[in-house]
């Protein structure tokens, strides 16, 4: 008799090796994360010797007085959280509501809009980085942080997540009996459908944040003073100095990065859930 | 009114006409050029008392290019915008900065106190003037005098021409300690030379990449000799393909990896600023070899088309151009050397430098600068200086023709400035 | 319509027909309109920032335009920036480079990143394969911008750890037979030399992307039913087979997904190359991209007609690469799909 195994195919013996090999696989992938982070505390002298230095260092503090000597940081940082969090809450509105209206009625046009739409998802964005910035110009809005989350509000993507999700998640009875009620259409969407899919305007929301926090050629196309610089072209602009200080370029990425990364601590969950949902029911 | 009120109201009005004569320019620089211009901004307060001037800085290739989009969109651009000679001949062709010659500027008037060619560069064929010099980068060769003393050279005959210079290279370049590796070389990157090379000697008319009637010219002798003994130096295994600006690099100059550096006289304050500081003393100056005269380097001011503020704007850039005070302090402060040329008698020329074990550079340095000729420039210079680049490193790196190389280059360049 | 629907919807009209004339109006209109108001937000913006300017730079790729001269200065070429960019030899250089690093960051990924989620999925306890997976995911959240910045030191040539590591491993008697013939290439200096440079881009977006795909073929990987493992099991197949035969078979679907968001990404690099070149594209060349070339040609160079005309010719490249892909091993993705 086969014994039952509670996960899969099963692979006896190997799967402490397994284990093993998979933890020194993360740590790997880990470690540039945690070099990031001891180089945030040292100096160039001693950042460039060899062998290099593992340990923590003891120039935190004056590396970030560098950092705020040559940047307006906090700044920056204020820009990408603004853009990013407009972002987010835009997206999230316009995405949910439209994919409300793909997933619950039925209109004339409704298959070939539908079409349309995933269509779209295959044009490669790198097409439209010229006429991005033409109409951005056009609009005068050169240098806003506006140019960065308006025209990507209602993204093709975010629809079709939140499509198959409502799809899924919400029946037409539901809707229906809520008519009955009285509700026009939009305090369906608000009171009835929005709570529902929860999970799913999680995820959205995390990707999308995520996405725009370190977007990087859009705003390398269309920012073009310090001020209005978000994290990941304040960080570049370091990078080009030729004097450049190390542990301040350093500190600065690692601030760039930390809060996604307690973003993700505790939302790590839901995004990968999220993920993994969508790339089934895709 | 009371007598007090009548004072404090009087007060107030005098306040807001002067707030409202008062003129806010600003001025878009990259470094090192802030360091200097905050320094002496009191200064120019204090003689334009109606002038408040804001200072954005960007790192230098995000200047430029910022800059350059600016002028395309006709919005954004400070009120003074300073420019590297490499980016120069792009606006003297593409336009978008005011005539500097025209009236109320009549900047004509300085022309005599400056470096000719350094004019001529912001200058158009039709008598424009787009931008003033501000600062040069003279070319002169840096070498470390330890190093020459080791094998017995002397720096003079190292220098008369191309072919000493290499025997020099050969018996510089060697192990010093026995371990197997070389220790010294002679020079960080043979394509210095090369570009030292086809940067002089040029035909009168002429610019560097192109000619007069304006097609590229990269496939003549002046290019082929210097892609020739840039070649022999890497051949040889004179070089220790440093690149520019890299941690090796700083290295190298710590250590005396590097016999001899080729650069503009701005290299001086870096090393002795912050990149060698510690081998003060240990270093020379000279002529570029072969006899050689030219320029790496130097800055100018503009002022955009758009800018609402001209006049305030010329005031500031005649404070940093035209002053010979100022010009020094910036010697003195951020090593750029002033494009002024009157300047060169001032006392300061004369200092012995200490970095230099006590050698007055800084007369070899004006020396340098009066002798450049002056030659045209081209919209399409620093695209082609891009892709000679780029066959060169070619040439160097993976062996390929010299004339094959130049060829297609002539090619590239050609479409691209078509 | 459903008989439930049909009730329901009459049930409505009855109570609906009880309100007054001009709020029943109203409502009638909201519902008949509400899908094309809510879904209407896509187009408009797809209109206003996507279609109309894709249009605009067709048209333009047929043009010679240097913006700081105006509108008016755009002058009719014809194809003629067709014609020169297929006469060119960096865009050929940009479109080899680009080809070489989609496959060679997208093959170990996905070599990689399958046995991975099988591992995950089927070995691993259930408690560890969350952090595991998150731990893998890591590099994916964060800023390519702020990473090449890392990976710059990274790959140092004296002073970076990756050099240092593979000095260590080339004295370590373990190891020292793989790295026998790397000695006199070392110290390598990734950044700097023409032969190096890809490798290390390679190396920086397999890092940053694999983590992504362990994710999607883990959840691929859910979906297989257990049954058939255990029928195969029980007529005696070693865990080899089992993965040769049933996993993968059944994977293909997953597959042919994330390999064409590989495609398709990996086609635009712009990022990495960017940054660990420090905008130059590397000696000689050897680092630019086509994404990095458009940007050069449009943004620095100010020559937007043969940037829009590039920005065509690679959607021709991705599109092309996909159709391929798609034949390859795509019609039975898409059936398993369904």
């Amino acid at each position: 008799m086969v014994k039952a195994r509670k996960n899969g195919p099963g692979l006896r013996p190997a799967s402490w090796l397994s284990f093993l090999l998979l933890l020194a696989l993360a740590l790997l992938t880990v470690f540039p994360l945690y070099w990031m982070f001891v180089l945030a505390t040292h100096t160039r002298e001693t950042i460039f010797t060899a062998p290099p230095p593992f340990m923590f260092g003891t120039a935190l503090e004056r590396n970030y007085e560098g950092l705020l000597a040559t940047l307006p940081f906090w700044r920056n940082v204020w820009n990408s959280v603004y853009v990013a969090s407009l972002a987010t809450i835009t997206t999230l509105f316009f995405c949910s509501l439209a994919g409300f209206g793909f997933a619950l009625y039925e209109f004339r046009g409704r298959n070939v809009l539908f079409g349309f739409l995933i269509a779209s998802l295959t044009f490669p964005q790198l097409l439209n980085i010229i006429p991005y910035y033409l109409i951005i110009d056009f609009l005068g809005w050169l240098d806003t942080p506006r140019a960065l989350w308006f025209p990507g509000m209602a993204s093709a993507f975010g629809i079709f997540l939140m499509r198959q999700y409502i799809a899924s998640t919400i029946s037409r009875d539901l809707v229906d009996a809520a008519r009955m009620d009285g509700a026009t259409e939009f305090r369906i969407y608000w009171s009835v459908a929005l709570p529902l899919v929860r999970p799913a305007l999680a995820t959205l929301a995390l990707l999308t944040f995520i996405g725009q926090w370190n977007n990087f050629l859009g705003p390398l196309v269309i920012l073009r003073s310090r001020e209005t610089y978000t994290l990941p072209l304040a960080l570049r602009s370091l990078q080009g100095l030729i004097n450049t200080d190390w542990g301040v370029v350093i500190l600065g990425t690692a601030l760039a990065v930390v809060p996604l990364l307690i973003l993700f601590f505790f939302a790590s969950r839901q995004v990968i859930e999220g993920l993994t949902a969508g790339a089934v029911k895709g | 009114m009371l007598k007090p009120a009548r004072v404090i109201l009087a007060t107030l009005l005098l306040a807001l006409g002067a707030a409202f004569a008062q003129t806010n320019i600003s001025i878009a620089l990259y470094p090192d050029l802030d360091s200097h211009l905050n320094a002496v901004l009191e200064q120019f307060h204090a003689e334009n008392p109606d002038i408040i001037v804001e200072v954005r800085i960007l790192e230098h290739g995000d200047h430029h290019t910022a800059l350059v989009t600016n002028l395309a969109t006709g919005s954004g651009a400070a009120d003074v915008v300073a420019i590297d000679v490499g980016f120069i001949a792009r606006f003297v062709a593409d336009g978008g900065l005011v005539d500097l010659n025209s009236e109320p500027y009549n900047a004509g008037q300085y022309q005599d106190i400056f470096a000719e060619y350094a004019w001529l560069q912001a200058s158009t064929t039709d008598g424009r003037l787009v931008a003033m010099p501000t600062d040069l980068g003279p070319g002169v060769m840096y070498y470390r005098r330890d190093r020459f003393e080791q094998v017995d050279a002397n720096v003079e005959d190292v220098i008369a021409d191309w072919d000493s210079f290499l025997e020099f290279g050969r018996a510089v370049t060697r192990d010093t300690d026995g371990d197997g590796q070389i220790d010294v070389y002679l020079i960080a990157d043979a394509g210095d030379v090369a570009r030292a090379m086809f940067r002089a000697n040029i035909a009168p008319g002429d610019g560097v990449f192109f000619g007069a009637d304006g097609t590229p010219l990269v496939t003549n002798e002046r290019f082929v000799e210097a892609f020739r003994v840039a070649k022999a130096i890497r051949d040889d295994g004179l070089d220790a393909r440093i690149g520019a600006w890299s941690n090796e690099w700083y290295e190298a100059f710590k250590r005396g990896t590097v016999a001899v550096q080729l650069s503009g006289a701005w290299l001086l304050g870096h090393l002795q600023n912050w990149m060698a500081p510690e081998t003060a003393g240990l270093w020379g100056a000279s002529n570029l070899p072969n006899g050689i005269y030219g320029s790496w380097g130097g800055s100018f001011y503009g002022i955009p088309e758009q800018s609402a503020n001209k006049d305030a704007a010329w005031r500031l850039i005649e404070f940093l151009t035209t002053n010979p005070d100022i010009q020094l302090a910036a010697f003195d402060r951020i090593g750029a050397f002033p494009a002024v040329t009157s300047t060169y008698g001032a006392p300061l020329f004369d200092e012995e430098l200490a970095f230099l074990d006590g050698q007055q550079a800084r007369l070899l340095f004006s020396e340098v600068a009066n002798n450049i000729e002056g030659r045209a420039t081209h919209p399409g210079d620093n695209v082609a200086e891009e892709i000679v680049n780029s066959a060169l490193s070619q040439v160097l790196d993976e062996g390929r023709d010299i004339e094959e190389a130049l060829a297609e280059a002539q090619q590239l360049i050609a479409r691209r400035t078509r | 319509m459903t008989t439930s629907t049909r009730e329901a919807n009459a049930k409505a009209e009855a109570v609906t027909a009880v309100k007054p004339d001009r709020k029943f109006r109203w409502y009638r209109w909201q519902r008949r309109f509400a899908p094309y108001i809510f879904v209407s937000p896509f187009f408009i913006l797809f209109a206003v920032f996507g279609l109309f300017p894709t249009l605009f730079s067709i048209y333009l790729s047929f043009q010679a335009w240097n913006p700081v001269q105006g509108l008016g200065s755009m002058e009719w070429v014809g194809i003629e920036n067709y014609q020169f960019l297929l006469t060119d030899p960096w865009f050929w250089k940009s479109l080899r480079n680009t080809i070489w690093l989609a496959l060679a960051s997208g093959i170990p990924q996905h070599l990689l990143a399958i046995p991975l989620a099988f591992v995950l999925v089927s070995v691993v306890h259930r408690s560890l394969r969350h952090p595991l997976t998150a731990a893998y995911f890591l590099p994916y959240i964060t800023s390519t911008v702020a990473v090449a910045i890392v990976f710059n030191t990274i790959f140092g040539t004296q002073f970076g750890v990756l050099n240092w590591a593979i000095n260590g491993l080339a004295e370590w008697p373990l190891t020292s037979w793989m790295f026998s013939g790397i000695r006199d290439q070392m110290p390598i200096n990734w950044l700097g030399r023409a032969p190096y440079i890809k490798p290390a881009i390679a190396i920086l977006v397999s890092w940053k992307y694999f983590g992504f795909n362990v994710v999607l073929y883990s959840a691929g990987l859910a979906t297989i039913p257990r049954d058939y493992y255990e029928a195969a099991m029980m007529d005696g197949a070693t865990a080899l087979q089992r993965f040769r035969h049933i996993t993968l078979p059944l994977l293909r679907p997953m597959m042919f997904f994330a390999i064409t968001l590989t495609i398709i990404g990996n086609l635009q690099l712009f990022d990495e190359p960017f940054i660990l070149t420090n905008r130059t594209g590397g000696p000689s060349e050897s680092g630019l991209t086509l994404a990095m070339y458009l940007y050069r040609t449009g943004f620095e160079w100010l020559d937007m007609g043969t940037a829009a005309a590039m920005s065509w010719v690679l959607f021709l490249v991705i599109g092309t690469s996909t159709i391929l892909h798609f034949f390859i091993s795509g019609r039975r993705g898409l059936e398993r799909r369904e």
